[in-house]
């Protein structure tokens, strides 16, 4: 009895330690990509996946069983979730790691909201030299890395073979004619529209303002335009703008494109053969591969994708990427390492990621043989090299690309003449940005 | 002794009315009033702010798009809370017997006003989407040329009020119904003797007699319907052409994608002017007509 009051502390300090040697480090994650747990919410195998949403969830799933003693936890936000990680922000409750547009990370960077994680890459083994140039150039803000790339993305001409052979765009041998300049591309969709009846283009004309702007830089990037050569301050009124809007003016006003058709009737209309061309992101080549081989479909046996075709004097094209990037909050070691790991994780399976149709971040994943066995990718590879994005310190890209996708949308359908239109886009971007 | 109960019964009062004050206090007053300084402040979301006057205030009312979303807000009302009104009560009318049909048809007409904006959205986007749509296919069949309801400027707007419309009317016709009801039987009696017609009855007894319920139902509205936001979004993003940019989705713009968060507090402040005006407006007038409000 004597012995009681001794046994109770060693048995409390007992349970304390065991309890603090089993609690998991916790890593809070927050991604968008879609949700998808009925399907692949346990998955941990991979190579089982298919789709952004479905090899995202299982990746992280893989992370969870290959580390048991960090607890991963997943918030996913509906895309691209930036207002909810502002509002997160803003009450000082963000996750510890978190998906992000490269073309965003100037916003959150420039106020110091996300960390640099150069010392962390270190730790993890991971090199900035590992990435391909365009990942890194999207990553890296005032000499410092503030994100772990994981993809590059451009959007393609995704092409239905079956219309183009019928249109005589695809030659003897086998080889598929794509325009070099503006008026090959009017002369390639005139000759489409006469032979097949449908339009040359499958465009995105309606309840969305990013396609056109993408198509809008690609181009002027090729025309060597600096119209941001002041980060703070577009130019828009020149003639290298004027060229490319008559060009999408021409294009609408001769029916060469679908027209009022908005995201999703878009994919299903390209699907349904409705034209020869859809203007969309990399990410749908998984979904248009897995099509092409069902019979039934408009596309059977006859799809194919390439970066949007050089019109100008050199083949620069818009990119963006995603990346992981990491809050500004406090961190104890366990929790950093944790991190640490994450990182190295996803550099090792960016094979992986880029089944989705994202092209790799990880320069030895460009040269893996079963990467490069991977449908179209060979045709895609140099967009890893070529790719630009807008320069580092443009602040407010989402909203630069929203007022420059309805100004250049006004003008291509005719609501505002072409001047006009740039005029006001300039005018609407440059008092934005001289007021942040 | 009768004083001492006296404050005691009023303590006793307040202390039920407190939780309801300190939730108006802290969700309304104190937000208000933020709100407005503000909206003379050039600040974001993540630090101190710098006092600037009037320049939001300025700049707002020198922003073409601001001005243009405050007419689409306008124009909007005009096209929503007529017709709510007007279609509310003719179906209130319709519907005020007591027979198994008419029951069942105000739950049917009722039920749109349960659906979330999600759900309301899809349904109108399938009914308005080119090509493959409801209307498309409709226009098709008899021969005309479809309109893009989504896509043309002079449509856009329109064809979210028709949602719209579609998606509150319950709450109109619902109170029209309850007013209805609550006309003495008596006075229709009276008229029938005296030989009146359907139109006398309805213009000297029916209208006079539920005019407070059509104040109120035009006050509800006009506040609802200046806060035009989720249709708009997710019918067609505020475009063509800024045509259907409301003054909420201005503001959202300013505040979560900009981080303006002071120019968005003063946009703010002068939508909450705005619907002040219009609903005070409207209160005046009815009395002015000497309903009795």
């Amino acid at each position: 009895m004597k012995k009681q009051p001794l046994l109770l502390p060693v048995i409390l300090s007992v349970c304390m330690a065991a309890g603090g040697a089993m609690a998991k480090t916790e890593l809070h994650l927050q991604r968008f990509f879609g949700a998808c747990d009925a399907q692949y919410g346990t998955n941990t195998d991979v190579d089982k996946a298919e789709g952004e949403c479905g090899i995202m969830t299982s990746l992280i799933n893989q992370f969870s069983a290959e580390h048991p003693d960090i607890k991963v936890k997943v918030t996913t936000v509906e895309w691209p979730g930036y207002d909810q990680l502002t509002a997160q922000m803003a009450s000082r409750t963000p996750p510890d790691l978190v998906t992000m547009h490269n073309s965003v990370i100037s916003d959150y960077q420039s106020r110091r909201l996300i960390l640099p994680i150069d010392d962390l890459m270190k730790q993890a083994g991971v090199a900035l030299d590992d990435f391909t140039d365009t990942a890194a150039r999207g990553i890296v803000k005032e000499g410092q890395v503030y994100g772990l790339p994981i993809d590059t993305w451009t959007m393609l001409f995704h092409i239905n073979l079956k219309l183009m052979k019928q249109a005589g765009l695809v030659s003897e041998d086998g080889q598929l004619m794509l325009p070099h300049t503006p008026e090959e591309l009017l002369q390639q969709a005139r000759q489409f529209k006469k032979a097949t009846g449908k339009p040359y283009l499958v465009q995105i004309l309606s309840n969305e303002t990013s396609a056109y702007t993408r198509l809008f830089y690609t181009y002027m990037f090729e025309q060597d335009s600096d119209f941001f050569a002041n980060p703070d301050k577009v130019s828009l009124q020149s003639d290298k703008a004027r060229n490319i809007v008559n060009m999408l003016k021409q294009i609408y006003d001769e029916d060469l494109t679908t027209k009022n058709m908005d995201y999703p009737a878009s994919v299903s209309g390209f699907t349904n053969g409705d034209g020869g061309i859809l203007m969309n992101g990399n990410w749908l080549l998984g979904a248009f591969e897995v099509e092409s081989h069902n019979p039934d479909s408009e596309i059977y046996n006859a799809y194919m994708a390439v970066p949007y075709p050089q019109l100008f004097q050199n083949d620069k094209l818009y990119v963006d990427g995603h990346s992981w990037v990491m809050p500004n909050k406090k961190r104890d070691k366990a929790k950093l390492a944790a991190t640490a790991e994450f990182f190295k994780f996803m550099k090792e399976n960016d094979y992986q990621w880029s089944r989705t149709g994202h092209l790799p971040s990880v320069k030895s994943v460009l040269t893996m043989p079963e990467f490069l066995k991977l449908p179209h990718r060979q045709s895609l590879l140099s967009v890893t090299t070529r790719g630009t994005g807008l320069p580092e310190g443009v602040k407010r890209q989402f909203a630069v690309q929203d007022i420059l996708g309805e100004e250049l949308a006004a003008a291509v359908t005719g609501v505002k003449p072409i001047d006009e239109a740039l005029k006001e886009a300039e005018r609407r971007i440059n008092d934005m940005l001289a007021n942040l | 002794m009768s004083f001492t109960n006296s404050r005691k019964e009023q303590l006793s009062s307040f202390s039920f009315l407190l939780p309801y004050l300190l939730v108006f206090v802290g969700m309304i007053v104190v937000p208000l009033f933020w709100g407005i300084y503000l909206s003379f402040q050039k600040v974001d979301l993540f630090g101190p702010g710098k006092f600037i006057g009037l320049d939001n205030y300025v700049r707002l009312l020198h922003d073409r798009i601001f001005r243009q979303t405050v007419w689409n807000t306008l124009y909007f009302v005009i096209l929503t809370v007529p017709a709510l009104v007007v279609v509310g009560l003719l179906l209130a009318l319709v519907l005020n017997q007591k027979t198994r049909v008419t029951s069942m048809l105000r739950g049917v007409f009722f039920a749109s006003t349960i659906l979330s904006v999600t759900v309301v959205t899809l349904i109108w986007r399938i009914i308005f989407i080119p090509n493959d749509g409801l209307m498309a296919t409709l226009f098709t069949h008899i021969g005309l040329e479809p309109i893009s309801f989504l896509s043309d400027p002079d449509w856009s707007l329109i064809s979210i009020a028709i949602a719209t419309v579609w998606w509150c009317l319950g709450l109109p016709m619902i109170l029209f119904i309850a007013a209805l009801q609550q006309i003495p039987r008596e006075i229709y009696e009276a008229a029938a003797i005296d030989g009146a017609n359907r139109w006398a009855v309805f213009f000297r007894i029916t209208l006079p007699s539920i005019g407070r319920t059509i104040v109120l139902v035009i006050i509800i509205e006009i506040v609802m319907q200046f806060q035009l936001f989720g249709q708009a979004l997710l019918m067609t993003n505020g475009g063509p052409n800024n045509s259907s940019r409301s003054m909420v989705m201005y503001i959202y713009d300013l505040g979560f994608r900009r981080w303006d968060v002071g120019m968005a507090a003063a946009a703010s402040q002068l939508l909450f002017l705005i619907i002040l005006i219009a609903a005070m407006a409207q209160f005046y007038v009815s009395r002015r007509k000497g309903a009795d409000v």
